[in-house]
Order: structure tokens, then C-alpha cells, then sequence
């Protein structure tokens, strides 16, 4: 029986294999999406809870050194109140994959959201709190799934509108404004925040906020400077989870709170205005939208 | 679109399933085919009616992946293959009454444009064999939403490094992407082998695309750059393109570990300011032989004998096209004025 067991099956299988490992009394470091939806996500927790052993999820920002220093530069007020906030990731999607399972609703559960998603949303909730979803849009047609997506969220701390994107080399990045200042911060960065009071020239702040990189209680800890360091740092810290009782970054109730978001989010989708297209064009997106045909088949 | 207006008639094939995402939203299905390996592509092309060569890749692999192709589609059945190749087969289009079926420039220097010219070659023997209709199609730069002569220029206009050679009056030579798929329906529909040339009916110069997109993001053309067109200087990106397609080079990075290759490529931005939001707008100008070449370009891309042939079938205009590529633009983030309306609406 191993001690941890990794599940980075298709998210439609998440909780079957996690339930499987908590049964043979293993650990579990699930990848993200931590399940395709709610009632998964809490069969995971309960068989975790009911197994009395670990359970992780790879929402490996959560390691991200930017993240640390902007929530501490939100706590201390240096960009005011009244905060307001665009998300957009997007790219031409380009990750090596054996099969075709991330693509199809049945085996992944959605598309882009479920993917980027998954991470931009649990990003926003560990700086702003818990997301409500306000209004959600998608280009998802018949039976496909999203490549395009776009979320009005109100958070405690916040509110603002992600973009994410399979297709189009969206404009990566997060930009806070409040009251007294603005802060941008990029997935790629995974170390530093670009920052300024109103009227002030922008500040590079580059984290020296560090992680444990073995198993030893009093081994080495480093600033992630990479995304892989930052995915060798969350499996390092899982298994001293595992090893030393310590918090894993992100836990079972982080993914099941980003899986209730996505599921708002497929409860009332609209067609995402694509602005390129002609009045024509336009009108068969909103015609051929999945809402529209599931409204029809139910 | 077609897919969209209903056709199950339309198969993409892609040779790898990364490439499944970007359509995933249309819920089609597509077959797996690897250009460069005859028998996958002879699965993934039959049955077809007609097969639409859109492959891309190192330009080393142009003339096999167009052979493989050919000959999938000479043994699915199909009627034709339409094959696109590019106006760079010509190099710089220098005089008015340049034939359309003019044969492509071998001595170029660029690698891929060679690479189109020896595989245009190839089809031009295969068409005499009249197994099939083959139909060679060379646009101009295809632009409009997606496209990355929209993409490199808006980008270097907004972080100010864009430039114009000489008085930006070298004609730019485009092809909206909408009319070129026009384009391709026709030829399907009554295809006549030979090689046609296909572009935007507006002649546009290289200082009417880049005022008018400046114009649209918001961009002052005086701080775009002005480069003497007397002569190109090889600057330090051509050179590093030049080690980059070298062997050992290509050998050297095949064997680097992701995780290496990712942090080196960070600490080259890093060095060199590279994606930092757009907010200082005083980058200087990189340029590139390409970029000189293009915009050094005397003449219009002929198109008679296509329309003589297929018909006109160009819809939009260059203020339509351009309209579009501004909505794209915009909806990818680039217009920064986009996201001070968008905090406005949030406020409000």
C-alpha cells in the first residue's frame, strides 16, 4: 500500500480512484479539477474523512510566492478598498495529452473552466474569499465544451470578471484596483507582483517567500522561482502532510468549494458574444449554444 | 462556421490530440493524421472528397508532408487537393505584370519560402499525372482575427516597438481570412488545377494597416519608428534566428528538460522587460528581415486569373476586416482602454 497515491486520471474518474486509494488506506493528492461535480467532489471529502487520511488537491498556485505577498499587500490596505479585479488566461492550447478525454464533457466534465478554471478560481478565493457566481457565458456548441468562457464574480473582498481561453492568446494576467493602488500579477511569474499607489511609478516586489524542499524537519526551504518548482514544492509538501501531520496547500474543501463555482456556472451558461463574428454568424452561436439544446431536450 | 451552420461534411485533422482543444467547443469529431507519416494520413483521409492541405511546421518538412499528402489523397478517392502555399514563393513582388502562375523563386533566403517553392514544384509535375484535380492557392498575409500579422503588429504598436521601413508606403499584401475560406469553398465546388494567387481587393500600404490599427487601439503614430528602407542591416533577432535554425542547435534543445528550457526562457524575458504589461510604451524597434522584406514590397499580389477562373469571391473590405480584428483584439485584452471600461462598467 503506497503512501501517497497521486490521481491524475480524466476528472470524471477522480472520485472513484480517490475513494479506491483512501480504501486500501493510502493518501491522496488528486490533480485538479478535484472532481467533474459537487456530488464527487463530496464523496471524495467523505471517503477522505471516513479513511482518516490525507487528502490534497493539485491547485498548485497555492504554492505560488505572488500570491503570498499579494494577499499580504491586500491585508495591509496598500491598495485601499473598493477592490475590482480582471482575471484573463488564454492561450492556443498547446499541453501534451495521450487522449482526447479533456475535451469531452462526459470525461472531463467541461472544458477551459474546468481546466484554467479551476486554478483561476481558487486563486481569487484564497486573496478575495469564497466566488459567487453573478452572471457566466460560454462558446460551448451541441455536445462540445467550452473554449471560451467569461464569469462575473462578487467575492467578500472583491469583484470583477474572468476571461479564460483553449483558443485565443488572451492577455495572461491579474489586475487589482482599489482605492489607493493597483497590483498585476502574471501565472508566469510565480515569484514576483507588480505593484503602485495611485500617482506612483510601478514597483517590481520579487518574494523571498520560501517552501520546504524534503522531507526532513529541519531541511532546506527555497523560493519557488518556477511553476515546476512550485509542483515540486505542493508534492513535497503533501507527503510531509502525510509524514508530519503538516497543512497540505490546498485541501479537499478548496476543490470542493472551486467545483460549486463551476457547477453555478454550468446551471445558467448564456452564449458567450464572440464581437468578431457578423450579426449572421452571431445569431447560429446563440442557436447552436448547448443551453439552448439542453433547454430543448429537457 | 461551416461546422457550426450544421455541415457534418467538414473533418479536421489534426496530429495530435492538443490540437483536438481549440475546436473541442464544437463538439465534431475529427481524425487523427500525421502529415509527416504516409500510412496515418491514408486512414485519416479516407474516404474523402476533397482534401484541404493546411499543414504547418518546420519548413524542412514541407515538401514530404505535401508528398504524403498528395499521395493520401491520390488513394482516399479524392477528387482534388487544394494546397496552400504562400506568396513568398515569389520573394518581394517587384513588378506590375508579374504571371499569377509565375514559378516560385528557389534562391530565396528564407527556409520556408524555398520550402513552399520546391513542394509548389513537386505539384506541378503531380498535375500533369491528372490522377486528381490539384488547385494551389498563394495568399497574401492572411489577417483578421486570430491572425498573427494582426497580433505582432498590434503588439508592438501598443509596448512601442512597432515600425514602419522608409515612408510606410510598400504595399502590404493582405488576405482576409474569411474571403480566403470563400475562396476555398469555390474551388471545391468546381475546381480547375493550376496556381492562383489570392488577396484583399483594396491595395493597402503598410502605413494605412498600421495607422488604422493604431487608430483603433489608441496608439499615437508618431511614436511608431521610422527605419531607412536603403538597405537591410541583419539585427540581433535575425541573428539568433539564424543560430536557432542551426542542427546543433535544434539537438542541443530537443535533449534540454522542460523545467531547464522554461527557466531559461524566463530569465531571457526577465533580461529583456519582455512580457511586462504594456505601461511604458518605449521599446525600441527590433527588426526583422521578414518584416523589411514585406514592407519594402513594390507591388500588388496579382489575383486576375482567379477571379477569371472562380469567380470573385471576396465579401469584406478592408474597413470590415479591420473592424473585426479591432473586436478581436479587444476580446483577447490588448486594448488596455478595454479594461479601464470594463472597471468603469464594474463601478457603475
Amino acid at each position: 500500500m503506497p503512501d501517497l497515491v497521486i490521481v491524475a486520471s480524466p476528472p470524471g474518474r477522480h472520485a472513484e480512484h480517490a475513494a479506491a486509494a483512501f480504501a486500501a488506506g493510502s493518501n491522496v493528492l488528486c490533480e485538479k479539477p478535484m472532481a467533474a461535480s459537487v456530488a464527487d467532489a463530496e464523496h471524495m471529502l467523505g471517503a477522505a474523512r471516513h479513511s482518516g487520511r490525507v487528502l490534497a488537491v493539485g491547485l498548485v498556485r497555492r504554492m505560488f510566492p505572488s500570491l503570498v505577498e499579494a494577499r499580504a499587500l491586500l491585508d495591509a490596505g496598500a491598495l485601499g478598498d473598493d477592490l475590482r479585479f480582471s482575471y484573463r488566461e488564454g492561450l492556443v492550447y498547446s499541453w501534451p495529452v495521450s487522449t482526447d478525454a479533456a475535451f469531452r464533457r462526459a470525461t472531463a466534465g467541461g472544458g477551459v473552466l474546468m481546466d484554467f478554471g479551476s486554478h483561476a478560481l481558487d486563486f481569487l478565493a484564497a486573496l478575495f474569499g469564497t466566488p459567487a457566481v453573478h452572471a457566466y457565458a460560454d462558446d460551448a456548441y451541441g455536445d462540445g465544451v467550452e473554449t471560451n468562457c467569461r464569469i462575473e464574480l462578487a467575492l467578500p473582498r472583491a469583484s470583477g470578471v474572468v476571461q479564460l481561453s483553449w483558443s485565443q492568446p488572451l492577455v495572461t494576467g491579474l489586475h487589482i484596483v482599489g482605492s489607493k493602488g493597483e497590483l498585476t500579477l502574471q501565472p508566469s511569474r510565480v515569484d514576483s507582483v507588480r505593484w503602485r499607489r495611485s500617482g506612483e511609478s510601478w514597483r517590481t516586489l520579487k518574494s523571498t517567500v520560501a517552501w520546504p524542499t524534503d522531507l526532513r524537519r529541519a531541511g532546506e526551504w527555497r523560493t519557488p522561482r518556477t511553476y515546476y518548482d512550485c509542483i515540486h514544492a505542493q508534492l513535497v509538501q503533501a507527503l510531509r502532510a502525510v509524514l508530519w501531520g503538516e497543512p497540505v496547500p490546498a485541501t479537499g474543501e478548496n476543490g470542493l468549494a472551486v467545483a460549486q463555482v463551476i457547477e453555478a456556472c454550468y446551471r445558467h451558461p448564456d452564449p458567450l458574444r464572440i464581437p468578431w463574428l457578423t450579426p449572421e454568424e452571431q445569431a447560429q452561436t446563440q442557436h447552436r449554444h448547448w443551453s439552448v439544446e439542453r433547454s430543448a431536450a429537457a | 462556421m461551416a461546422i457550426l451552420a450544421g455541415r457534418a461534411d467538414v473533418v479536421p485533422v489534426v496530429r495530435s490530440y492538443k490540437s483536438v482543444a481549440r475546436n473541442a467547443n464544437l463538439g465534431a469529431p475529427h481524425r487523427l493524421g500525421d502529415a509527416m507519416r504516409a500510412e496515418s494520413l491514408e486512414r485519416a483521409l479516407d474516404g474523402c472528397d476533397a482534401v484541404v492541405n493546411l499543414t504547418t511546421g518546420d519548413p524542412s518538412e514541407i515538401v514530404r508532408t505535401t508528398k504524403n499528402v498528395y499521395a493520401a489523397a491520390v488513394a482516399a478517392g479524392a477528387r482534388v487537393l487544394v494546397h496552400l502555399s504562400s506568396a513568398t514563393v515569389y520573394g518581394q513582388i517587384e513588378r506590375p505584370d508579374l504571371p499569377d502562375d509565375a514559378p516560385p523563386r528557389l534562391d530565396h533566403w528564407m527556409p520556408y519560402a524555398r520550402q513552399k517553392g520546391l513542394a509548389e514544384n513537386f505539384l506541378r509535375e503531380r498535375m500533369a499525372d491528372g490522377r486528381l484535380a490539384i488547385v494551389v492557392l498563394r495568399p497574401g498575409l492572411v489577417w483578421g482575427p486570430g491572425s498573427p500579422w494582426v497580433l505582432g503588429p498590434a503588439n508592438d504598436l501598443v509596448r512601442g516597438g512597432a515600425y514602419l521601413v522608409g515612408d510606410g508606403s510598400g504595399i502590404c499584401n493582405l488576405m482576409y481570412v474569411d474571403d480566403l475560406v470563400r475562396s476555398i469553398h469555390a474551388v471545391v465546388a468546381r475546381p480547375v488545377t493550376g496556381f492562383y494567387n489570392v488577396a484583399d481587393d483594396e491595395t493597402t500600404t503598410w502605413r494605412t494597416f498600421y495607422g488604422a490599427l493604431a487608430a483603433g487601439l489608441g496608439v499615437n503614430m508618431n511614436a511608431v519608428h521610422r527605419v531607412s528602407g536603403d538597405r537591410y542591416r541583419a539585427g540581433l533577432h535575425d541573428r539568433l534566428d539564424a543560430v536557432r535554425s542551426l542542427r546543433a542547435y535544434r539537438w542541443l534543445k530537443d535533449r534540454l528538460a522542460l523545467e531547464t528550457r522554461t527557466a531559461l526562457k524566463l530569465r531571457l524575458a526577465e533580461l529583456r522587460g519582455g512580457d511586462e504589461p504594456a505601461m511604458s510604451g518605449t521599446r525600441s524597434a527590433v527588426v526583422t528581415r521578414t518584416f523589411w522584406d514585406l514592407q519594402t514590397t513594390r507591388c500588388s499580389l496579382p489575383t486576375s486569373l482567379f477571379r477569371a477562373t472562380f469567380g470573385h469571391q471576396n465579401r469584406g473590405s478592408f474597413a470590415s476586416g479591420l473592424a473585426a480584428s479591432l473586436a478581436w483584439l479587444r476580446f483577447i485584452g490588448l486594448d488596455e482602454r478595454a479594461f479601464a471600461h470594463e472597471l468603469d462598467s464594474q463601478a457603475s
